[in-house]
């Protein structure tokens, strides 16, 4: 959504996580201020993967207890997806304390959601009931938790929200176009607030799927590790989880007395129509365009939270789009001779993992007050890229650049900022686990 | 009511594009919808021996030379295809062939709900029966992958978002684009829907008994479920001043756009049409024309008991006592339920019906059912004022609401 002067502004006052590190704000602030991530093994007797070798790790969700969020029984007619995003969104609304199922200014609720390949985990298992024993034996309750948009339905359910229900499949962009979309029902007048979450599950197949197409770090490729930017990454680490932010105008946000975690300034979105079904563009000036235009309109920002992921090509094509905007162009109001630097650079999928909104988690976490940690995974400069990720201990960000390249050419970005007021939070630590 | 339409740039229609059961290509769809018969029936690709059910609205064999013209063709899955194809003879005809297409003003906003689970399908039958499968099979599985291959075909550099939110996706796509034009973010936009036929659905609609076994009867007493059909509608809209500029001719206008969601059930609607009738609202409040200056209703109508009865309720309470009297079809009757594209062909039928100045009919014998009211267009097309206000209603699972406004475009 391009700003519109006559709009009203728009804020984020919720927010709410599941995912491998845990459930809620602390655990995700905490391995995001430490650089922990938290990997565990993927099941691999099904024998999906390829033998020797090939990817282990993902950032799962599965095994957190979630009782406090979806009721037993609800659960047992939810998908993993349905119970992680319920869960998020419960989360995010009590942040932001709105009760789930009341309106705000009388308007209904809109949800907005993201999601990359659906529920994947039930999708498998119907295929696997036709499979083996005939569609026949197809489950009506399994099929109904099927569609890309169950997720979003079982919270609307939970919220009674009655705005827009819309599910975006734009893979890694798909998260900033959902936050964009929920931007423009509230500024709109369309939703009271509006729910934006990004929910993702992994399952076996879908990971084994991931390394055949070689997009998965893997152990013998150079060590299984997620390293954004650095010379030696070989891959992403799949990340499973929801985060769930409330977004409403500014005006809802002070009459009903919400302290604001972010203010929403802007967003873009381009494409590269060279850029392979699997993979990325090797273009920057594609999506360049668009990205100097949001800035323009949105101002400057002072960090990016990157979508770099490890990725040989994405984080490539990441960087080369980021110092074609930045490198050499003087500052806004700066003199000719003076040279715009490069912000510094979050990469949040080296703690969380690929999907599930982790750069929306760090993005509003890190402009709420909470400290950035260190880039777990990097430690070499690619001086093809010529780009170093956040060592921790950099100035806290006061407005910042969400950027999302999506496999298959897609681009998206938003720009957010501190809230007025907002105490400059601590620098953060330096070292793992400090 | 809102006392004019949303801000920003009127949006007009001057392309479309279809592949549907009654072949490729919008002028087959219009033959076939203005016949009056139904594209439906024993698929021959597709094997429905073992479901419960056997009917479906199959798209026949591609032309000869498309895949020829399409680059990539062989990699692209069922849905991909039925996507650009009906994405070039959209740009076709709206003059918008060649470079002077591509740049950083056009996007592409693509609904859909199965993108390559057909080819998924055939991918797990290797998996589980050899331990073996061509991952290839995999390209197009994601479901931004039709959306994604439009925008490669057409030379995006602007905005492209993929939506599924069930049987809305194509009309909430539509809507997306919508908006897009009105705040300048896009002067053009390629906007609609594919989906193909896959077990998946089959089987899953089917386990839930809302499967017709015979055609498909939206509104009649009888109906008994709905036929699956697959396909793709797309749209090229841009702004009026864009398309005046160019010299390009508007088939319709699109007004506007309203969503909602019944929040009530995930597969049920709100007995009452309580949130199809929010949608209603909010597209024509979108729009800015009242309820009375609606002059055809192109329904989601999917022939279920349930979902026709809840639509007409919807219809009913925003239109009042005009409701019996606004001309009402189902183009469900006639190419099936396309899932997450049935909102964008059914759009596409809607300008076609506004161009063509008449409402097809709803295939099959009788009248409607007499507990609904409904003025169902049976036994021939009912004539439409050239400056007609046409709504499409898209109602999905999960309750998700789409509904557009389009406005015939006089000759």
């Amino acid at each position: 959504m391009s700003p519109s002067s006559s709009r009203p502004a728009v804020v984020v006052t919720g927010f709410g996580a599941v995912n491998a590190v845990g459930c809620g704000r602390e655990p995700t602030a905490a391995a995001l201020a430490s650089g922990t991530p938290a990997w565990s093994e993927v099941e691999r007797p099904a024998g999906y993967h390829r033998r020797g070798g090939g990817a282990r790790l993902a950032g799962l969700a599965a095994g957190h207890d979630l009782s406090a969020w979806v009721s037993a029984g609800a659960a047992r007619r939810m998908s993993l997806g349905s119970k992680l995003a319920v869960a998020a969104a419960r989360m995010a609304l009590a942040d932001a304390g709105i009760v789930a199922g009341a309106e705000v200014g009388g308007k209904p609720t809109a949800m907005v959601f993201s999601n990359a390949f659906g529920p994947s985990m039930i999708t498998e298992k119907i295929l696997t009931q036709i499979e083996s024993e005939g569609p026949l034996a197809v489950s009506p309750a399994l099929f109904t938790e099927s569609v890309a948009n169950a997720p979003a339905a079982q919270v609307a359910i939970v919220c009674r929200a009655l705005g827009a229900n819309v599910t975006v499949t734009q893979r890694e962009a798909g998260a900033l176009i959902a936050l964009a979309r929920a931007a423009g029902e509230v500024a709109r007048g369309r939703a009271g607030y509006a729910l934006v979450v990004a929910v993702d599950e992994v399952t076996p197949l879908l990971h084994a799927v991931f390394d055949r197409f070689g997009a998965l770090s893997r152990p013998d490729a150079g060590g299984e590790e997620a390293r954004p930017f650095d010379r030696r990454r070989n891959g992403f680490i799949l990340g499973e989880g929801a985060t769930a932010l409330v977004v409403e105008t500014a005006e809802s946000a002070a009459q009903r007395g919400d302290r604001v975690l972010a203010r929403f300034l802007g967003t873009a979105s381009a494409f590269d129509p060279e850029a392979p079904a699997t993979g990325w563009g090797s273009d920057p000036a594609a999506l360049t365009p668009a990205l100097e235009r949001l800035l323009a309109r949105a101002g400057d920002v002072d960090a990016v939270v990157c979508g770099a992921s490890g990725s040989v090509a994405g984080d490539r094509l990441e960087a080369h789009v980021l110092k074609a905007v930045w490198d050499g162009r003087p500052p806004r109001g700066g003199s000719e001779g003076e040279a715009r630097r490069l912000p510094p650079l979050l990469a949040p999928k080296a703690v969380l993992g690929e999907f599930g909104g982790a750069q929306l988690a760090a993005a509003v976490l890190a402009l709420a007050g909470e400290p950035c940690g260190p880039t777990p995974g990097f430690s070499e400069v690619d001086p093809e890229l010529g780009v170093t990720p956040w060592a921790g201990g950099e100035p806290a960000p006061s407005a910042l650049l969400i950027s999302s390249l999506a496999t298959g050419g897609a681009a998206a970005w938003a720009v957010l900022a501190r809230a007025a007021g907002t105490l400059t939070p601590s620098p953060s630590p330096r070292g793992r686990g400090e | 009511m809102k006392d004019g339409p949303a801000p920003g740039h009127r949006v007009v229609v001057t392309g479309i594009g279809a592949v549907s059961g009654w072949g490729w290509g919008a002028d087959e769809l219009w033959r076939g919808l203005a016949g009056g018969a139904a594209a439906i029936g024993v698929p021959a690709r597709f094997d429905t021996r073992r479901h419960r059910t056997r009917l479906a609205a199959e798209v026949p064999p591609s032309p000869n030379g498309l895949a020829a013209s399409v680059p990539g063709w062989r990699r692209l899955s069922r849905a991909d295809r039925f996507a650009v194809a009906a994405a070039m003879e959209a740009c076709r005809q709206a003059g918008l062939e060649g470079d002077d297409a591509r740049g950083f003003d056009l996007g592409v906003f693509f609904g859909g709900s199965t993108a390559g689970m057909a080819e998924c399908e055939r991918f797990f039958h290797g998996l589980t029966e050899r331990r073996r499968a061509r991952i290839s099979l995999l390209v197009s599985h994601p479901l931004n992958a039709p959306g994604d291959a439009v925008a490669r075909l057409v030379g995006a550099r602007g905005p492209v978002q993929s939506l599924s939110s069930a049987c809305a996706s194509g009309a909430l796509a539509i809507g997306a684009a919508l908006d897009a034009l009105r705040d300048g973010d896009v002067a053009m936009a390629v906007a609609g829907g594919a989906d193909s036929l896959c077990h998946l659905t089959f089987a899953g609609f089917n386990s839930l008994r809302i499967v017709d076994a015979e055609h498909c009867r939206p509104f009649r007493r009888q109906r008994q479920g709905l036929n699956l059909g697959e396909g793709a509608g797309v749209l090229v809209l841009e702004t009026l001043e864009h398309a005046r500029r160019r010299g390009a001719r508007p088939l319709a206008e699109l007004l506007g756009a309203g969503a909602s969601c019944d929040a009530h059930h995930m597969t049920a609607p709100h007995p009452q049409g309580a949130g199809a009738a929010l949608a209603l609202r909010s597209a024509l409040g979108d729009a800015g024309v009242a309820a009375g200056d609606v002059g055809f209703v192109n329904a989601h109508g999917t022939g279920t008991p349930q979902n026709d009865a809840a639509e007409w309720r919807a219809i009913e309470q925003v239109f009042g006592e005009r409701a019996r009297r606004i001309p009402v079809t189902a183009t469900k009757g006639a190419v099936g339920h396309l899932l997450g594209s049935s909102g964008a062909i059914e759009a596409v039928a809607t300008v076609q019906c506004l161009a063509a100045g008449a409402a097809h009919a709803a295939p099959g014998d009788g009248g409607a059912d007499e507990d609904l009211g409904v003025d169902l267009v049976v036994g021939g097309a009912r004539p439409l004022a050239p400056d007609c206000v046409a709504v499409s209603t898209s109602f999905g699972f999960g309750g998700a609401n789409a509904v557009l406004v389009l406005r015939g475009w006089p000759r």
